[in-house]
């Protein structure tokens, strides 16, 4: 089967990581847990990839990358952090029920920067209207996980600081192939998933915190241990409980591919890809393609509807064809209503640096028997 | 041969001090706060050499990572708390 729907997560993943992975589940103890050598080993294990993260993001020190479970997991904190009942945030049109379902649980009163598809500039403008009143909060996805629009970030994160707004940036499809500088943008936070573009394992995430933040969970962190209260410090106020080793492990060496291929390169890899793709499924009849007509106002995710045809079907009919794609509405509805799809969802096709143009060939070959059929 | 262990907030903190000092050529390792000494319960530390401690706090003071407390634990077992 041909795998695209890295949006979602990577399933080719590099060799490193299965061996991290399969290594670490013998090997590693749980870190922070003792002095012998298995917790030592995870220990170092989980510290090289806390390193290695900040290298990438560029992030002052290792004590603020946050170990979550996803990048769920690391938005519901940082929305618990920031957030209450009653509390102004802005938002994009582009947001994940990811954050809108934690804005809507906190009680928050919630005003969408709606801004057309693919225009940059538009949205850092309704985002600056809106953030002329005060707000609590604000929070902005990078790249869009339905049509891979990407905001204007250091726009939007350059208005959130001058006015003294806490941001939280949403990296879960940008974290790994469009660079982020920490230190540069100042958000509050900044939420990823370890298992799509930084292509470890599910059920691995990370949080930058660089904001006081409250725990979403209480329990053992290896340290304070007499305080009934979690401690007050990075990274344990945020992290109680045992580590996920195996995918630490694996996340580690994941990061380390990309650092060592770059994160340029990989959205170069991808965006030809898209591009090519985009163009193919432009010229067949009845389908309508979510492009940008600047290739820089676009990542690795495409999506696209055949007329008069549901986007589930074509999604099954893809898969039984032997290709991976998400059809429908992406836990995204907000993206929808903003792009007009809500009624209809959309297919998406997902790429990642593991993939072929070969494949994407392969891929148009099967959408033309399928546009063949619809007719 | 006497030890200083350099406490820590956290075992992150610890790895962190650890890499100063390895940076400025200090022999060192991340090790467990001994109950005796530690009023917080479990915590992390690094011990380095009794002939290391103005090197490695010069050094972690470059690095801006002072630890918690500094302690010597001597031969005959004994700990004492230095002001530094």
């Amino acid at each position: 089967m041909i795998y695209l729907d890295s949006a979602a997560t990577t399933v080719q993943k590099p060799k490193a990581v299965r061996e991290a992975v399969y290594a670490a589940v013998s090997n590693l103890g749980s870190p922070g847990r003792g002095g012998h050598r298995y917790a030592m080993a995870a220990a170092e294990t989980a510290y090289l990839c806390r390193e290695r993260a900040a290298k990438l993001f560029n992030v002052r020190d290792a004590e603020r990358i946050i170990f979550t479970m996803n990048a769920t997991h690391a938005l519901n904190i940082a929305i618990g952090s920031l957030v209450h009942e009653g509390s102004r945030v802005v938002v994009s049109g582009y947001e994940h029920n990811s954050v809108m379902r934690p804005l809507r649980a906190a009680g928050a009163r919630v005003y969408v920067a709606r801004s057309p598809l693919f225009e940059g500039e538009v949205a850092a403008s309704v985002f600056e209207d809106l953030l002329r009143k005060p707000a609590d909060a604000c929070v902005v996805n990078h790249v869009s996980n339905v049509f891979g629009s990407i905001m204007p970030l250091e726009r939007i994160a350059a208005i959130c600081r001058e006015r003294g707004v806490p941001l939280i940036i949403d990296a879960s499809q940008s974290a790994g192939t469009i660079p982020i500088d920490n230190e540069a943008l100042g958000a509050a936070f900044i939420a990823m998933p370890g298992h799509k573009g930084l292509y470890g394992p599910q059920g691995t995430g990370i949080l930058i915190a660089n904001h006081s933040a409250e725990p979403l969970m209480q329990g053992g962190s290896g340290s304070n241990s007499r305080s009934p209260l979690m401690p007050d410090f990075l990274p344990d106020r945020l992290e109680a409980g045992t580590h996920n080793m195996p995918g630490i492990a694996g996340l580690s060496q994941g990061i380390a591919y990309v650092l060592r291929h770059g994160e340029g390169n990989i959205l170069s890899h991808e965006r030809a890809l898209i591009s090519e793709m985009a163009e193919s499924l432009r010229r067949l009849p009845g389908v309508k393609v979510y492009r940008a007509a600047d290739t820089a106002q676009q990542a690795g995710v495409l999506s696209f509807e055949v007329e008069g045809r549901d986007a589930e079907e074509v999604g099954e009919e893809l898969s039984n064809l032997g290709f991976a794609l998400r059809a429908g509405l992406h836990c995204a509805p907000l993206a929808h209503e903003t792009a007009g799809t809500i009624e209809r969802g959309t297919i998406r096709a997902s790429v990642s640096a593991f993939n072929t143009q070969a494949e994407i060939r392969s891929f148009i070959r099967a959408m033309e028997r399928v546009t063949r059929v619809a007719k | 041969m006497n030890y200083y262990y350099l406490t820590c907030r956290s075992l992150t903190y610890a790895q962190r001090v650890s890499g100063a000092l390895r940076t400025a050529g200090i022999r060192n390792m991340v090790v467990r706060t001994p109950q005796k000494v530690s009023r917080d319960g479990c915590g992390y530390a690094v011990r380095i050499p009794g002939d290391s401690l103005g090197m490695a706090l010069g050094a972690l003071a470059s690095a801006n990572l002072p630890p918690k407390k500094v302690l010597v634990i001597r031969r005959d077992g004994s700990t004492e708390e230095v002001s530094y």
